[in-house]
């Protein structure tokens, strides 16, 4: 086996899935191929960092932290839902009492009676009140 | 209590049911985001970030697919948001690297396979030149390869994680692999 087709095979050897007479050819060629030795040791190296990786342990703590984040948003979300309550409250109040005031002018107008409809006696239509005399001068006296 | 029941409970209120999901996928969300990240600390903070974002959207789940396949999905792009993100920062980064303020990772020692200073060294570099050569990929093919290669996925899963089909992810990973290949072989002159 020369070196392009060992390299060719390398992968499916190195997971094993060649045929065992090929497996036997690839074996004897990395026994004498120096260079097709160092690819296939790259590749083992690989391997070991992947499973070096794999095999880390995770926090601990990891789960306790998750519930910890969720409860915060959750908490922020209402606090930031309050605090627009509680900055919209001023504003609130004013509009409700302009329109308290509104209603009360509107309700007011309601129970006036809309005009005058007894009629004014003729006699007292009459009257010129210009030349009736004042009462201050009547009290002067 | 089947999954179903727990995001409906949920859904109905009872945010503590959540707690269950997070205890049985915990390790399938932090072995993708470490398969971006590469450091431990990172892909803490990135698998609660990722259950934080499921849990805002848990109304948005349908359950035509697996709710696993679902996390993944956010899972994955979290990862990418959260790789593209540290890519802007790389000016930041090399600047405190020459302060020596570079964040060192402990994970790295424990493949070393004896205790010498300088196989550590040494072993550290090669690891940093194999993560260095996975995240030089494009990001489909780096997709499919951490989900094959971190979580063992079958190509059937990592179809309908990625949403393309089985013959794509194949052929993305074949590629994926022939461009790792390319890119350790290429540097040799410091290989193991």
């Amino acid at each position: 086996m020369n070196c392009q087709l060992c390299q060719k095979n390398l992968d499916a050897y190195h997971e094993g899935r060649l045929s065992p007479d090929i497996r036997n050819q690839v074996e004897s060629h990395l026994k004498t191929c120096d260079s097709c030795k160092q690819i296939y040791n790259v590749l083992l190296l690989a391997d070991r960092v992947v499973e070096m990786e794999r095999n880390t342990d995770t926090d601990p703590f990891l789960v306790t932290r998750v519930m910890a984040g969720i409860a915060s948003l959750e908490t922020a979300g209402h606090e930031s839902e309050s605090g627009f309550i509680r900055m919209l409250r001023p504003v609130l109040i004013a509009a409700s009492m302009a329109a308290a005031v509104f209603l009360g002018v509107l309700a007011g107008n309601l129970s006036r009676p809309a005009g005058n409809t007894a009629e004014i006696p003729v006699e007292l239509a009459l009257i010129n009140d210009a030349v009736l005399e004042s009462v201050d001068v009547l009290s002067i006296e | 209590m089947n999954e179903s029941e727990i995001i409906r409970d949920i859904l109905d209120g009872d945010r503590e049911k959540f707690r269950l999901l997070v205890e049985k996928y915990q390790p399938l969300v932090f072995r993708t985001c470490i398969g971006f990240v590469h450091d431990k600390d990172d892909a803490d903070d990135l698998t609660q970030e990722v259950f934080i974002q499921a849990y805002q959207s848990l109304s948005r789940f349908r359950s035509d697919s697996a709710f696993s396949t679902w996390l993944y999905r956010i899972a994955v792009n979290a990862s990418l948001n959260s790789v593209r993100r540290s890519s802007k920062n790389f000016i930041i980064q090399r600047f405190n690297s020459l302060f020596g303020s570079e964040k060192t990772n402990d994970i790295h020692v424990s493949l070393a396979d004896s205790d010498n200073p300088e196989d550590i060294l040494v072993r550290k570099e090669h690891i940093s030149w194999v993560q260095k050569a996975l995240d030089s990929l494009p990001e489909n093919q780096r997709t499919a390869i951490i989900l094959s290669k971190y979580d063992d996925l079958s190509q059937k899963e990592i179809a309908a994680i990625m949403n393309i089909s089985e013959g794509a992810v194949e052929s993305l990973l074949q590629r994926a692999k022939r461009n790792l290949r390319g890119k350790l072989s290429a540097g040799r002159g410091k290989n193991p």
